[in-house]
Formats: structure tokens, sequence, C-alpha cells
């Protein structure tokens, strides 16, 4: 065999069992027919997917597993599941896969642990919920009775500090994890300390793909002429398009833009948001919030009993994360409608008490569920589809160009 | 009784007759078009016109219409008869140009135009459908119209009729197709479809099933026959003129007393609608595999030209989808046979279309695991197929061509996708839809996949004594395990039987020979189409012209199908008919079909020998399928050969010798203790060999079974059986030093301890084994952490230390699959390894759940009910990993371990694997000893060492020589329950001739003519039978050499008579003046 000089993979048989703790990953008899790959709309001539990363995980191969891009490619529309002649469900293997990835780009270690614990998950829940009693025990304003006075209880201008500070921080966690998933992805190596990055920069610049079992260099150019990729999935997710089933892609649009409104008015607007002021019905800011509001409770109300249901192929396994991501998101809502609503009757004293609830829901969300839950999903997915137009970008040029030999790197690793 | 003249022949005829009827019974054609045997006559078209002569003056009248009465004197073929006729045939034409019925009477009377103005109507007014509807079926649904030249047929106020029972008889007897029987019933025809073709075209109501139907009789569809539903028509019985039509035939209840049952009901094909997503029933031009066996036949719905249903044209890319309802979760089997059938069809169908023809092949695994089959695997690959490796999930239709999309993924591991004409679903293999009612009624268990139930070592036994089974029945299977099961099961019921064995044979009487001596040769000569076989290349009915001319012919015609059981009696008939004394037939090879024709000549009294055969389907048909003139003149050449033998050829009579009733099994294995047992309890002596000096073979190393059994207790349970058996004289640490003789007469000498005994026997049966190959491979014998199967076996055993000690076996272990199979040097596969590497991986997993499994393989051919267990390892988490012939896995010492590399064909790179145990699944070699027996046997090996048999798919356990049969891994490599069934097989055949007291000889032998031998014994060492001695006798005085002839062992090869320089010795039926009348035929020498 003539393989001296090419990557070898180790096979590592425990990865299946590490795997399968992030959820369902059955290969239950995968006899590697490619069905499941052949039917995703998804899977093309230049990424294919799942069989290929249920590949990884059946034969041990860590390192493939840790630089693949293909579940943050995959938008789970369950085809895969139901054609699948072993009844695999590769399309929740995708899912688990994701957990575990995200696990994996988290240095912090938590999402590990809060994946792995149910118990743990809820008690960083509570734990969190209780700081924020703790905060708003300690720091709330007088209480207004005669008339509802939010700003007073707690005035917009220290929120939105403390909003800011705590956003800070979680992005700082965010950022430091996309770098994780940029090196395992792009530089295709498991190490990420500073003298294995330097060496990584000097040896492979920013990054490489694999054609036909040789390295592609990728330059900063495509980095950048692509970088509008990663605008327009974030901003429209249109890869979700190619499923079959285009309602999905509507509620699930929704949602991310009655997320992104809400998150923008209370995190970056929140003194023109939360004011005592109650602007007439057609000032911006109400309609605005209704309309974000709105989609907000009505789409996540919806995947709740879809998940309840069970009738369709995605909603079959439910982890404690999917029911967290969207619980949490509809309870925040629901309190800061009635935060709203209470305030417009003019009921101070449940304002204050809803408000405080909807804080401590939010606080949450933000330090648990954005850093280390499910939410990273929207960061990882919009990244992974940019990544992957660099990696097809570099192949197309190298294979069109037909880069001189110096441009293409040896097959030593 | 009347007396008429008919041109010039007076004859008596019954009374009430019409002239046209009477006409008909003298063997006169006249040419008709509104008449009809089963309807009252009308006289519409005239064609049948006569001339008439009565009081001196004659008239021309309609034959149909015109009463039979006494002396009339008619004339059917006078000039004015013909003029006249001419004439209305020119007026017909002209009314109806377009009609097919009249443009062919206009031909038979040499009429190319009509003089008269077209007026290209579609209807003669022939009345037919009008009478048809009205008199036969009672209904009047269509009906003449108006008057004048306005007549016309129609059905009440040109409305569909509401009375119209939509029989279609109208449309059937339309001589111009005017009459659509859509524009006639409300109701919407439903096509009968043709069951033995699929459906895939229609069939009447009346029919004979198909070309070789046994019966081969015609059959009324009582859901369809207006008769048997409305009580009218009843048209077939007015037809048939041996009137066979009954209606009153009623299903009849048997009862039988046996003492045994066989249940063979086979299989049927999964319904592939139930996969949707594969569009089968929707799109038409995805067919079935059986569909598509049946649009490659000669016989099938298109007459063996490859078109796709949607709109009959020749496919250009024809796709096969393997595994479609097999290898699922609700049927988690392999059906066994669907990857070689579907090589076959590919290979067929590219030899029937072209080269270029494209034949995609989806599969997931090849499961090539037969006797031959990875060969035509390979060379189907030779041949263009392509085979793709990807199960695709759905198909898509391109509504413009109809053609099929599939999209897959390709060797890259990225999506693809082909466009193809035609679709082939290959369906898989499920039990019978009655199955559980069979079950009820005999009281049998079927198993989890709801087959018949049978144990690892009782595989032809249902659960219920007295009842065996067979087929695919108890497991999907092919052709050659099908028949050694068949075997099997008789051989069951023969030894249960024994007492009244014979008891209900009545013995074939034929009739007494005619003398043929002295009489001029009147040779018949039967040519073949075979369906298109033959005539899809031959000019068969050039060849039955060219037969007539010559010499001594006396009569040629053409058969669809020779071999079939009318055309037997077609043959018989005709001997009798033309007198014949010498019978050719021109079709397929003497090897299988000469003894059904020799019969068929005997049954008419001839002796069986004055028959000859030219193969023009091998030797024209076949080789020649690119050139049909050239081998339509090579038929010719080969028919007058034939009969220029034939001319010359001589009756002969067999002589019989009487058998001796014992068998010599060589080989005291599973199968050789096996086939002793069943011959033994059959009530036949057995001598059974055995070089070791314990019996078992391969057997006493298997420790447990994949699907249940104790193979050791079994074993002591079985040599016990042997030991004990008084029928059986068990020799062991026995050599065969010698066996000569042949088929009822063997005489055997084997050495044991320096010692050497002799025996007689009639029958010999080889068992002789083989071995597990001892690889040179991947560090075996150089590092004790490599170890094949069989040694892992044994450290997995109930006593073994591994069994008992959980953490002795290694955390990492690996097995490398096609060790020694499928290579260069052994180009076949092993058959078992596979199963036995699952069946070792789930022993393992079974003791040591945490050991991590590697299984490095190229195709796993778990097939039949073994595909669950390889289901269940994969469960367990086993990881099979597939690599390719070209890049095998690598084994190096790695520390104390040992490291495996092997390079993923899908990722397309290597992956390491540490192992702390490397296990490799060795084929099985055949035994080096099988050279000796084989020549002592005069059978043949094949290139790989094994025993070959008489035939691959329908001769499994016999030899082309007669009396000598074959089972066991001497065969072919395979696990014990086919071993068993094999070795119950042979024992079953061996019984075929066992049973009688004498056998019959074949006839075309060596013969000795004393007085030209002088003993120069030139003939003795070529006979390749040993068949010829030298011997010296006193003659007047003197010592006469000569050779005598053993009549058993000469096969009538001619070696001996090729080599004779003095015409001493010859082969009868191929004496000198017969060949050489055969050579002058062929070289056209007068």
């Amino acid at each position: 065999m003539h393989t001296e000089g090419m990557t070898k993979m180790e096979s590592d048989p425990t990865l299946l069992a590490e795997v399968r703790k992030y959820g369902q990953f059955d290969p239950n008899a995968c006899f590697q027919c490619g069905s499941c790959t052949v039917i995703c709309n998804l899977a093309n001539e230049s990424v294919s997917f799942p069989r290929r990363i249920m590949r990884y995980i059946m034969f041990g191969l860590r390192k493939l597993t840790l630089s693949s891009l293909e579940p943050w490619l995959c938008y789970y529309c369950g085809d895969c599941s139901t054609r699948c002649p072993r009844e695999t469900e590769p399309g929740e293997a995708m899912m688990t896969l994701r957990r575990y990835l995200t696990a994996k780009y988290d240095w912090t270690g938590i999402s590990a642990l809060l994946y792995k614990s149910k118990l743990l998950q809820i008690g960083a829940i509570l734990a969190s919920a209780v700081f924020m009693i703790a905060l708003i025990v300690l720091f709330h304003g007088p209480f207004i009775t005669d008339r509802v006075e939010l700003n007073t209880f707690a005035p917009a201008h220290l929120v939105h500090q403390f909003d800011l500070t705590v956003a800070a921080l979680v992005m700082i966690i965010l950022f430091s994890n996309v770098f994780r998933m940029y090196w395992f992805t792009m530089h295709q190596s498991d190490k990420v300390n500073p003298l294995a990055v330097i060496r990584g920069v000097i040896k492979n610049g920013l990054g490489f793909t694999m054609h036909d079992g040789r390295k592609v260099k990728i330059p900063l150019r495509l980095y950048i002429t692509q970088a509008w990729q990663l605008i327009l999935h974030a901003a429209t997710q249109k890869k979700f398009l190619s499923c079959n089933n285009k309602s999905r892609w509507i509620k699930h649009w929704l949602i991310v833009v009655g997320y992104v409104i809400m998150f923008s008015l209370v995190v970056v607007f929140l003194e023109w948001f939360q004011t005592d002021n109650i602007y007439p019905i057609y000032h911006p800011q109400r309609w605005v919030g209704y309309f974000a509001t709105i989609v907000l409770v009505y789409f996540t109300a919806e995947i709740l009993m879809g998940r309840i249901r069970k009738r369709e192929e995605i909603h079959r396994f439910s982890d404690l994360t999917d029911w967290m991501f969207p619980g949490l998101l509809l309870l925040m809502t629901l309190s800061g409608i009635a935060v709203h609503i209470f305030r417009y009757l003019g009921f101070p004293l449940a304002t204050y008490y809803i408000y405080s609830f909807h804080l401590i829901v939010a606080f949450s969300w933000l330090v648990i569920i954005v850093p280390f839950g499910k939410w990273t999903h929207l960061l990882y997915r919009s990244l992974a589809v940019y990544f992957q137009a660099v990696k097809e970008k570099a192949i197309e040029r190298a294979t069109e160009e037909q880069i001189p030999e110096e441009g293409v790197l040896d097959h030593a690793a | 009784m009347i007396e008429l003249t008919i041109n010039g022949k007076t004859d008596k005829f019954p009374e009430g007759k019409t002239l046209l009827e009477c006409i008909e019974r003298t063997g006169i054609k006249l040419p008709t078009l509104c008449y009809h045997k089963g309807l009252t006559p009308y006289g519409a078209c005239r064609l049948c016109l006569v001339e008439i002569a009565q009081n001196n003056r004659t008239t021309i009248q309609s034959s149909c219409t015109y009463p039979a009465t006494d002396k009339l004197v008619v004339n059917t073929d006078t000039e004015k008869v013909i003029k006249t006729r001419k004439v209305i045939i020119e007026v017909l034409l002209a009314r109806c140009p377009d009609s097919k019925a009249i443009q062919k009477i206009a031909e038979e009377h040499g009429i190319k135009e009509t003089r008269f103005k077209k007026r290209n109507e579609d209807c003669f007014l022939c009345g037919l459908c009008v009478r048809m509807c009205q008199e036969r079926m009672g209904v009047s649904a269509v009906n003449f119209v108006n008057r004048g030249s306005e007549r016309k047929v129609s059905p009440p106020f040109d409305k569909t009729s509401d009375v119209c029972q939509t029989c279609g008889a109208c449309a059937f007897i339309c001589p111009t197709e005017r009459i659509k029987l859509e524009e006639v019933s409300k109701n919407k025809a439903v096509p009968i479809l043709h069951e033995y073709n699929e459906g895939l075209i229609e069939r009447p109501v009346a029919f004979i099933p198909y070309p070789q139907a046994v019966p081969n009789k015609a059959t009324i569809d009582e859901r369809y026959c207006v008769h048997m539903l409305k009580d009218a028509c009843g048209v077939c019985k007015e037809f048939c003129e041996a009137e066979a039509i009954d209606y009153e035939q009623k299903e009849k209840k048997i009862e039988l007393n046996v003492g045994a049952v066989i249940l063979s009901p086979g299989f049927e094909i999964f319904d592939a609608k139930i996969k949707e997503e594969l569009g089968y029933g929707y799109y038409p031009n995805v067919v079935t595999s059986l569909e598509f066996e049946r649009i490659l036949s000669a016989s099938g719905p298109f007459a063996g030209k490859v078109l796709r249903p949607s709109d009959k044209t020749e496919p250009k890319r024809i796709g096969f989808i393997q595994c479609v309802g097999s290898r699922d979760c609700e049927r988690d089997y392999c059906s066994s046979v669907c990857c070689m059938y579907a090589t076959k069809e590919a290979i067929i169908a590219k030899e029937h279309v072209g080269e270029d023809l494209e034949c995609d092949i989806f599969f997931m695994d090849m499961r090539a695991f037969s006797k031959g089959f990875d060969e035509y695997y390979q060379r189907a690959k030779e041949l263009g197929v392509d085979y793709i490796r990807c199960r695709p999930p759905t198909v898509k239709e391109i509504p413009e061509t109809r053609n099929i999309q599939i999209e897959y993924l390709a060797d890259d591991d990225m999506k693809a996708s082909r466009e193809y004409d035609l679709v082939v679903l290959s369906v898989g293999l499920q039990p019978p839809k009655s199955i559980n009612e069979i079950s009820e009624k005999f009281g049998i268990e079927l198993n989890e996949f709801n087959f018949c139930k049978t144990s690892p070592f009782k595989p032809v036994e249902s659960n219920r004594k007295g009842i065996y089974v067979s087929g695919p029945f108890t497991e999907p299977k092919d052709i050659p395990e099908t028949i050694m099961q068949a075997s099997g099961a008789s051989s069951k019921v023969l030894s249960l039987l024994k007492d009244v064995k014979g008891s209900l044979i009545v013995p074939k009487e034929y009739p007494p020979e005619m003398d043929v001596e002295g009489q001029e040769p009147r040779i018949g000569v039967f040519v073949c189409h075979c369906g298109t076989n033959i005539a899809g290349v031959v000019n068969v009915p050039d060849v039955v012209e060219y037969a007539k001319t010559l010499p001594n012919v006396v009569y040629a015609e053409n058969n669809l199908y020779t071999c079939s059981n009318d055309t037997q009696e077609i043959i018989k008939e005709k001997i009798k008919e033309h007198e014949l004394n010498r019978v050719v037939v021109a079709s397929c090879t003497p090897r299988t079909h000469e003894p059904l024709f020799r019969n068929t000549v005997q049954e008419a009294g001839l002796n069986p020998y004055l028959f000859e055969m030219a193969n023009i389907r091998d030797q024209c048909s076949w080789v020649h399928m690119a050139e049909p003139e050239k081998a339509s003149e090579k038929s010719k050449d080969l028919v007058r050969m034939a009969v220029a033998k034939a001319r010359l050829l001589e009756p002969l009579q067999k002589r019989s010798v009487p058998i001796i009733k014992s068998a010599l099994v060589i080989g005291g294995g599973f199968s050789g203790m096996t086939a002793a047992l069943e011959l033994a309890a059959q009530g036949f002596d057995v001598h059974l060999v055995e070089k070791e000096k314990d019996l078992g073979g391969n057997l006493r190393r298997v420790h447990y079974l994949l699907n249940g059994g104790n193979p050791q207790e079994e074993l002591k349970k079985i040599i016990e059986q042997i030991e004990k058996n008084e029928k059986i004289h068990l020799y062991t640490e026995a050599k065969i030093e010698n066996i000569e003789g042949s088929i009822g007469n063997f005489k055997t000498t084997i050495s044991r301890k320096g010692k050497s005994t002799e025996f007689e026997h009639g029958v010999v049966i080889v068992a002789t084994g083989a071995q597990e190959y001892k690889p040179k491979e991947y560090l075996y014998g150089q590092d004790d952490k490599v170890i094949t199967q069989i040694e892992l076996e044994k450290r997995l055993s109930k006593s073994s230390e591994w069994a008992s000690v959980r953490n002795r076996i290694p955390k990492n272990i690996v097995m490398i699959q096609c060790v020694g199979s499928r290579d260069e040097e052994r180009p076949y596969c092993s058959r078992i390894c596979c199963a036995e590497a699952v069946k070792n991986a789930l022993r393992i997993k079974e003791i040591s759940p945490k050991t991590n499994l590697y299984v490095l393989f190229r195709d796993i051919r778990t097939y039949g009910f073994r595909e669950s267990y390889y289901t269940k390892a994969r469960q367990q988490n086993v990881v099979f990993m597939r690599y390719d012939e070209d890049r095998k896995p690598e084994v190096s010492k790695n520390g104390n371990g040992l490291q495996v590399e092997v390079f993923d064909q899908t990722l397309k790179m290597p992956i390491e694997i540490s192992a702390d145990l490397v296990v490799l699944s060795a084929g099985i070699v055949a035994d080096e000893g099988n050279e000796t027996i084989a020549k002592f046997l005069k059978v043949p090996l094949n290139k790989e060492g094994f025993f070959l048999e008489a035939h691959m798919k329908l001769r499994p356990v016999d030899f082309a020589t007669d009396g000598v049969y074959l089972c066991g891994l001497a065969h072919s490599a395979k696990a014990a329950d086919e071993s068993i069934i094999q070795a119950q097989a042979a024992a079953s055949r061996a019984t075929t001739v066992l049973s009688q007291d004498s056998i019959e000889l074949e006839a075309n032998i060596s013969h000795v003519i004393d007085e030209s031998c002088d003993g120069c014994a030139y003939c003795v060492d070529p006979c390749p039978y040993q068949a010829i001695t030298l011997i010296e006798y006193m003659k007047e005085g003197v010592v006469k050499k000569t050779v005598d002839v053993d009549e058993t062992a000469c096969k009538g090869c001619g070696c001996c008579m090729a080599t004779c320089p003095k015409k001493g010795i010859f082969v009868k039926g191929f004496k000198l003046e017969q060949i050489g009348a055969q050579v002058n035929a062929a070289l056209e020498v007068q």
C-alpha cells in the first residue's frame, strides 16, 4: 500500500461512546448504504453528509470529526431518518454531533458539562436565577405604588450597563470559542495552545482544505471576498430553503428576526425601549416590539407543541437543551409582554414583580443558553456555511488556476 | 348421407350442411371474410363463391349459404370462378384498402392493386360483429342501422351501449379493426394480463399458460369466460376439432394416502409497490427483475427483444437497484440470489442489445458466494457492467422522456446522478402468501422471518415428523441449493418409506420395435425455433425447405419448441403418418436433449438409435449471433450432415448389467458420515473410508454455530451411530490404493496399516473435504498475536480459558476477511468466512462486551438468514471497514501489540488501528488428495482443485461419470447445514442407482471386430477409461490375440477407433462409414 506520506487517521474506538453522552447517536446496524446522503438536499457534489460523518464516529476518527463542518450544514429536515433502511436516525445523530462539537469548541468546558448532565443544566439555570434575584433584591429602586414607574424600580441605564457588561463577557467567551472552531476546522488541528497556533500559522497560513489527498491553502483574500456569504446566510438562513419542508424556513427565519429585534431593543436600545412613557399605538417602538414578541411567542410555542406531539421525524427525540431553548425564550417573551400589559393597565406591583422575573429569565438565558447552550448554533452554523464556502472556493481556484507546485503543500502532515 | 362431386371428385357427406362446410371437409380452402364457423352464414362478402352444375347449366353461388343437396356437382377453381372472385376481391379491396384481412386474401390471389376507385371505408358490412353479439352473446349491443349507402354498424343512437357486456368479441372478430370497444361499451374494458409474462402483455380468456407448461393444455379462465358467466358464447367448443372443450369440468378433490410429505411451495417475490419511493407501479419504466427476466426471454412479451414498457423502444442505459425488499428492518435477511440474477440479466441484456448497452448495478455488498460466482462477477465487470456501491433511496422520472434519474453516491463519496431508460428493481424473495395457511394445515412452525423453521442439523425436516421441506420455503436460495435440498428431502423420505419402496411403480412399456432392416431410409427432419433462441438468428423455415430437398427426407417441419410435450406427440404422429424410419432433430445439444428424442422415437415404435441430432443452437445461433445468414447456411450444413449419417443408422440394442447394492463413501467427515448414515437407513451397505484416525473432519474444530446447536454433541452422536450401524463398514486410517470398474460394479482396494482390503460396490460418494488455508500474509506464523478464525474459535470454545476468565480477551481485535480467497491465486469466495467472522465477533461481544472489534472486509456475504447476525454484530458496535483488493490492509508490529493499517475507500485515507490480536479469516482450499481420487474415478477437478460436478446449476451432486456422486467441502466451501443437505442429496442420487437391480448400458460403445483385430494393443493405452484389455485365446489351434472391451467402463469416446490401424474396433453409432458420410456431406462431396 502506498500510503507513506499520506495523512493517517488513528481509529479510537471510544469515540462513539463519548459522542453518545451528548444525545441520541445510534448507528443501529448502519451498513453504509448511502441512502441518507443521497436523499439529503443539502449534500451536493462538494459536501457529503450524513454518511461520511457517521463513518467518522463509527470508525473512531476523532480528528476528522473535530474538523468537520458537516453537522452545522444540516438543518435537520429528517428525510435521512425517514429513508434510512436500518432506521438509524442520522438526522438526530447530526443533532447530537452539533452538541458534541459545541462542547468541543467551548474551552471553558461548561458546555460539555451542561450537555452531558441534565442535573447540571437545571442547576446552572437555577444558580443564575438565584444570582439575579440577589442582585435585584440588593439593587432595585423604590417601589412606587400609585403609578407604574418601572424606570424608578429598575432604572434603564443601570439595567443597560449591566446588560452590556454581561454581554461583553459572553462575547469574549463566544469569540474565543469561534476562534477554536476556526482552528479545528480550517487548520484541522486539535491543539490550540499559543505555540501550536504560531506553528500552525507559519506552516499553513490562514488555513487549508484537503482536495484529492492534497492540501490547498486558503489565502486571506478568500476570507474577505467570501465574507458576504456569512452575512447573507446569517441574515436569511437561505440554505434552509433547500429542505423539502419550506414552512420550516419561514418559521425559523421569523424567530431569528424576532429574536434579533428583541435582542437589539433590550441590549442596545434599552434606554429607548424601556421607558415609562406609553407611546401611541402607531409609534415604531410599540409595533416593532409587538411584531417581535408575537412571532417569538407564536413560533416558540409551535416548536414546543411539535416536540410534545412528536408527530414529525425531527421531533421524535428531544434533549433537555431542545426544550430549554424555546422554553426559556417563550418564558422570556411572555414575561416581557406581561410587563407591558401590567404597565399599560397601571398595576405597579405586578409590573415590578413580573419585570424582575423577566430579568431573571433573561439573565439565565444570557449567561447559560447563549454562551454554552443551543443559542450558539446561530453563530456556528452561519460560520460553518461561510467556512465551507471559503473551502469550496479555494478548491475551485486550485483546480481552475492549476496553482503552481509550491502553492500546494506536500503530503506530509 | 349425400353424394357431392367437388372438383371432379365424388364423396359422401353428412346431410344438413352448407356447401362451404362440405368443401372444407375435403381440405380445399376457400377465401372467406364474412364466414365464421360459429355463426349463421350470411353471404355478405361473396368470396366463397363456387360454380354449381345442375340440370346442364352452371350457376355461380356463394357456398356458405348454399345448402348441400344430393348429387350436386361443384367446382371451386374454374376460370369463371377465379375471375369472378378476383373481381370481388378488388371491389372489397377498394372499399377497405387498409384491412389486413382483405390485403392478405388479395396477396394470395396475386392482386396487388384494385382497379376500382378507393372508397377508404373501414367496414365491409360483413356483419360478423352483429351476428356474434346477437347469436353468440345474446346481447345485440351493435346492429346495422340506416339503409342503402348510409348503412353502418353502430350501437343504438350512436351512443355507447347499456347492455354491452364488454366481452370484446365484436372488436376481436372485426376484419377491419373498425369496432372499438370503447365506442361500443359504457364500461371500460379491463385487460386480462398475462400472468406468466408478469402482466406485461394481455392474454385471451382461453389460453395455454406458457409454451413449456406441464401439461401443455389450454385452459379457460372462468372468471372472464362469457359462457361460464352467462351461459352464452361457446364459440371455442365449436372450433375445437378434438372436441376437448368441456365446460362442465369441475374442481376435483383427490384424496391420497401417503407416508410422508415434502413441502416445496416455493417463494413469492417482494411487492415492489410497497417501496413507493422507487416508483414501481407509478413509472412505467421501472420494472421488477422478474418482469425484466420475461422481457429478456425468447418466449417473453416482446419475443426476446429488450424493450422498455413506456414506448417499446430499446433501452440504451439500464440501472439495477439491488436489495429491494431485502436487508431492511422489516426483512432483515438477504435474498441470496439477487446479486447473481442481476449480474446475469445485465450480461444477457448486453448480449441481446449489444455491447453499447450500459448496465449499472447499484448494490451494497456483492454476494457472489457460491461456486463459480465470483468468476462470473469478474466476467461481468470485464464485459462492462458497472457496479456502484450505493443504495439509492429514491428514483425520479423525467416526464418528457419518461427516463428515470437515479441519484447516488459516487466513488469519491460525493453525490452524482445518472439517467436510465429502464430501471430494474432486484426484488427479494419472500415466503409464499399462503404460508400461514400452510403452516396451520400441516402443523409446522415458522421462523422469525415467516419462512419454514428448520434446525441446523435437520435442514430438510419440519418440526412435524414425516413432513419434509425443501427450496426457498426454508430460506432464500439459488437453484443448486434448491436441487440439493429437494434431493436431501427425498433421501429422508426414502429411508422412512424403505419398506414400501417401488410398490407403486409401473414399468414403462414401449410398443414393439419396427423392423427397418432392408428398408429404404425415410427420414423426417424436425427443426426447432426454440422461441427466438434459434429462430432469432437462423432462418428456420429456410432450413426446413432445404431439408425437404435432401435425399431420403420424406418429411420436414419446424416447431416452436421441439422439446415440448405437444411436439413429441407431433413427431410420433408424423413417424406413423409418413412411415418414417429415421428421425433427425435440428435443435440444441444432444447432451441435454438426445435422451428425450430417443424416448420419443422409441415410443413411436422405432429403435431409439435411429435418431440423429444437429446442434444448430450452440453451433449456429449462439456462436454466430452476429452473422445470421452464415448461421443459416451452417445450419443447413449441419442438417445435411445429420441426414447423411441418419441414412446409415442401424438399430442398436442396450445391454444391462447387475448392480452391486453397496456404496463406497470416501471421507469420514461430517458430509461423508451423513451420506453413509442416509444410505444405511435406506438399507444399503456402505463402506466408509477415512484416512485419519478419528472421524469428524473439519467439524471437530467447530465449537458453536451462528444459528444455535451444539456441533460437538452432534458429532459425538453421529460417530456413535456410525460405529454401531451394522450396514456401515468403517475403515479408518485407510488409504485408497485403487478403484476400478464403473457404475454398478466398482472394485476398490484400500490399505490399512500395511494390510490391503478389497471390496465391491455399486456407487461412490466423494466426500473428501477441504482445508483451511494456511496464511502466508499478515505476519501469520511470525507473530503469535496473528491467528486464524479456527484458532480463535478454539480459544472461544466453552472449555477454553477465554470463556471462563473474562479479562483474558484482548481489548482490540481486528479481523481480516478474504485471506487466501478472491485473489489471483484463488479467485473464488470461501463462502463461510463472513458468517464465521460475525459468529466469532458476536461470541466475543457476549463474553466481553467491552472488547473493540474491527472486521476488515471486501463484501460482507452473510447471505440468507445470516444477515440478521451481521445486523446484530453492527448493533453491538462491531466496526466493519471495507478495503479494496488493490489496497489490502497491512499488519505491522508495534511495541507489544500490532498496528493494522487499512485504506478506507470512501474517505480515501489510511486508518490506523492498534490491535492486540489480529484474526485472519482464512479461506478454504481443496484437499491435495483430490487429484488421486479424481484419477481413480475418472472425474474432473476444477482449476482450484475442487471436484467438478456435472452441471453447476442443475446437477450439483452428480458427476458426468455415472454412479459417482459428490458432497461436502470437496465440492466447494459451505456451511455445516449445507454440507448435511448435500450429503443427503448425494445419498439420494446414489439410491437412484442402488434401488435398481440392473443398469442399462449405453449402446454407443466400442465393439471389436475379432477378425480384423490382430492384437497390436495400440488402442489399450489411449483409452481414458481403461476399458480395453489385451486378451489371448486359442482359435483353430493357434493363439489369437485380440482386445476385450469392458462395456460398463466404455464411454464410447472413440479413442480406440482412432488409433486402430486395422479397422478392428469401432464405436457403435459412429462407424467409419457413418462418420465418412457426414464428412462427405460437410464437404459436399458426392
